[in-house]
């Protein structure tokens, strides 16, 4: 017993290891344990590698704590590493509903835009491209990761464009994640669910730089379809743009990890298939802000991945310039 | 390896305590100077082989400096590798902990020239004195006089390793739960770019690089007067609530204590400290400051750094004689104002950025595509934070600590705090310390 004194922190530390990670599941206050535990993670200045778990929770519409995404030490990769967790099979994004079956998400890979519920229009509107102001952007939504929560904090539509963005988004937890704050809501509500509740008539899709670790770029380009497919039954008369995965910086691009501008270049050509020159348009963001290499201008940005505040700006007008006129 | 890294908590750390408690006294110092070698590789193997020149050669120095001439070569020699590697490709090559350990083997050299100490004629006492890892890559800055005679013998038993591991935890803690959630906005407001936040944000991130910085290396300073007490020596305290000081003359007496201290005893006294008139002590302050400066980095940011304390530091000893201490609240106002902005000068190595960041601190010029409530959000997000750190900086920390330490609760609270720094690694990788690179 003297024993037991003598070394008592050594034995309370030993137990209290042995508790969090030996102890069976079923034990109710070891789980009210580790469930605070898991809490603490997603306090505020939390980073992005919960956020990859989980940032869908704490975060809410555009603002949201995640700015923290640049975390000290991965940054980014911190995201993806997250979003590998084999737990994340591709399909759940698309399909929190189960049973639904979800427009080619079955047997051909390509939701081909001939297929696109889009009966209306007889005498087909001409489309044209070209300069839009402010306003045409005050009913357009934004779907996006930690770029984007950028673009809804440093730029000029924060107030009346409508963001649906939060670091450590991907595509494939897009529509389960619980973002999106409504005025008559107490909770955060899922991405799909608001979807159904308010109308755009313009989308503009960033994602995948979270994604870039995981899957093949045939996967991510299938699920990233899907997505788009889904949007247009939910959203039928809204344009759609697929934006172009910003590159990361040449720097950021050198590091050796599977963030390299290859690998992004690829998915950006997978993604431009995915446009079907009617509702569906490909944007490529990276002409206005990437040097003749192909790689996000060093200057632009401090992590080699997010646009400073800055230069968001220069993203904004590549919007303005490329948008859709329909008369 | 760092103290904070799942190879150190789980593997290293156990196994290395549990093999030195088995082995005879005899052999600990051995087995130190192995683990700590080991220790070492793990952080910087090419750098092992400097280490290793750095013990041979300063123990051997030691044993045939007679004169001054021998004291100076051996001094220079030391210094100059240091210099060389510092600006050798913009300090690119450095070996881990150089700055740490080339100081203490000067003071070494030095106090056996002045005969404060015999010389060592041991040589696995002297690398044990150089390399025990819990000082190698950081400091304490320790004298061989203050631990001579511990490296003879120690007391090491099931108390002082209990007590050691407390703090230990308890500085993982700080590093873990505070200078690491901390930075996560300094991280924030350097990815929105300095032109663009609100004066209100720039004042909240320099505060938070402030706590930040504090938590990081006072939080490994804690883990290695820990390490130490676990293995039986008692190292000295590197800080002393340095952010309750009111002056910076005294900020700079409770932080980084050891580098001060070092500075004081091979510099400023031998140039004849404050004895020799205003006139010379200024100029010996300036000297100690350029110095200080310099050991710290060699871009222009720290010296503007290090003249703006030295600066500071002369005006309130002229201030003081008129002052003479009265409403000490007005001078911890001012310390609170004083220091994040000189934390500033010290965190921004870009001259140009640093220009920008002080200009939205004190609202000179316009921002860029300002988002003039970031620093509401910033708030919302860190204020608990921020309160945390603020709290913790206070001798509050300490005198709970002393409370809770020997009761079940203390304890139970730093199990748990250790299995939580612990899982939080895991899930997000450790961090190194900011020190490690000067």
């Amino acid at each position: 017993m003297k024993w037991c004194k003598r070394w008592s922190f050594l034995i309370i530390l030993a137990m209290a290891g042995v508790v969090y990670y030996g102890a069976p599941q079923g034990i109710q206050w070891i789980n009210d344990w580790r469930g605070m535990i898991s809490t603490g993670e997603e306090s505020p200045a939390d980073d992005t590698v919960t956020a990859g778990g989980d940032a869908a929770e704490s975060s809410k519409v555009g603002e949201d704590p995640e700015g923290n995404s640049g975390d000290t030490s991965g940054d980014i990769a911190g995201d993806i590493s997250g979003d590998i967790s084999p737990e994340t099979p591709p399909e759940t994004g698309i399909s929190p509903e189960g049973g639904e079956p979800v427009p080619g998400a079955t047997p051909e890979p390509e939701p081909l835009p001939e297929e696109t519920p889009e009966p209306t229009a007889t005498p087909e509107p001409e489309i044209r491209i070209g300069r839009v102001e402010d306003d045409y952007f005050s009913d357009a939504l934004f779907l996006g990761d930690s770029r984007t929560v950028g673009l809804y904090k440093y730029g000029v539509w924060g107030e009346t464009a409508t963001f649906y963005a939060s670091t450590g988004m991907t595509i494939y937890k897009l529509f389960g994640a619980e973002i999106v704050e409504l005025p008559e809501q107490p909770d955060p509500i899922s991405v799909e669910e608001a979807l159904q509740h308010q109308s755009f008539s313009k989308i503009y899709i960033m994602m995948g730089i979270n994604e870039v670790g995981s899957g093949t770029t045939e996967s991510f380009a299938q699920a990233y379809g899907e997505v788009v497919a889904r949007l247009q039954e939910l959203q039928p008369d809204a344009i759609i743009y697929i934006q172009s995965i910003l590159k990361v910086s040449q720097a950021r691009s050198d590091k050796g990890d599977y963030i390299n501008n290859e690998a992004i270049q690829a998915r950006n050509d997978a993604l431009s298939q995915l446009a079907d020159g009617e509702k569906v348009f490909y944007l490529d963001v990276n002409s206005a802000l990437c040097d003749e290499n192909g790689a996000l201008f060093g200057d632009y940005t401090f992590d080699g991945v997010h646009l400073k505040a800055k230069y968001i700006t220069l993203w904004e007008e590549f919007l303005r310039d490329n948008a859709v006129l329909l008369d | 390896m760092v103290f904070s890294s799942i190879e150190f908590l789980l593997y290293f750390l156990p196994i290395f305590i549990l093999v030195y408690m088995i082995v005879p006294h005899k052999a600990r110092n051995g087995v130190l100077v192995i683990g700590s070698m080991i220790f070492y590789a793990f952080g910087d193997l090419r750098g092992l082989g400097v280490l290793a020149v750095s013990a041979v050669g300063n123990f051997l120095a030691a044993r045939v400096i007679r004169r001054k001439r021998g004291l100076i070569v051996a001094v220079a020699a030391n210094i100059g590798v240091l210099i060389l590697f510092k600006y050798y490709q913009g300090g690119a090559m450095l070996p881990m902990g150089i700055s740490f350990y080339t100081f203490q083997a000067v003071s070494y050299l030095v106090d056996v020239y002045r005969r404060e100490v015999p010389v060592e004629r041991k040589f696995v006492d002297f690398a044990a004195y150089i390399m025990m890892f819990p000082k190698l890559v950081m400091g304490p800055i320790t004298s061989y006089r203050d631990l001579r005679r511990q490296l003879r013998r120690r007391n090491c038993n099931a108390e002082s390793l209990q007590e050691g591991l407390k703090l230990f935890i308890l500085g993982l803690c700080g590093k873990v739960l505070l200078a690491d959630q901390l930075a996560l906005l300094w991280q924030e407001v350097q990815v929105a770019g300095f032109e663009s936040i609100s004066t209100p944000l720039a004042w909240i991130a320099a505060v938070a690089y402030s706590l930040q910085l504090y938590f990081d290396f006072a939080g490994y300073s804690v883990m290695s007067v820990g390490l130490g007490r676990m293995l039986g020596f008692s190292l000295p305290e590197n800080f002393r609530q340095p952010y309750m000081a009111r002056s910076v003359r005294e900020f700079y007496r409770r932080w980084h204590m050891s580098l001060g201290d070092w500075f004081c005893k091979y510099v400023y006294i031998p140039l004849g400290g404050s004895r020799r008139g205003e006139g010379r002590t200024v100029c010996n302050l300036l000297a100690v400051w350029l110095l200080t400066s310099l050991w710290h980095g060699i871009t222009g940011n720290f010296l503007i750094w290090g003249m703006g304390i030295c600066l500071l530091i002369i005006l309130e000893r002229q201030m003081g004689r008129l002052w003479k201490g009265k409403a000490p609240a007005i001078c911890h106002l001012y310390l609170c104002a004083v220091i994040p902005v000189t934390w500033m000068c010290f965190a921004i190595t870009d001259m140009g950025q640093l220009g920008i960041y002080l200009s939205r601190m004190f609202a000179i010029g316009e921002g860029v595509a300002v988002h003039a409530r970031d620093w509401q959000s910033a708030l919302a997000d860190y204020g608990l934070l921020l309160a945390a750190g603020v709290a913790a900086s206070t001798p509050l920390t300490r005198w709970v600590y002393q409370k809770l330490e020997k009761r079940w609760l203390g304890m139970l609270l730093l199990a748990a705090g250790f299995w939580f720094c612990v899982h939080r690694v895991l899930l997000v990788g450790e961090n190194p310390f900011m020190y490690r690179n000067f």
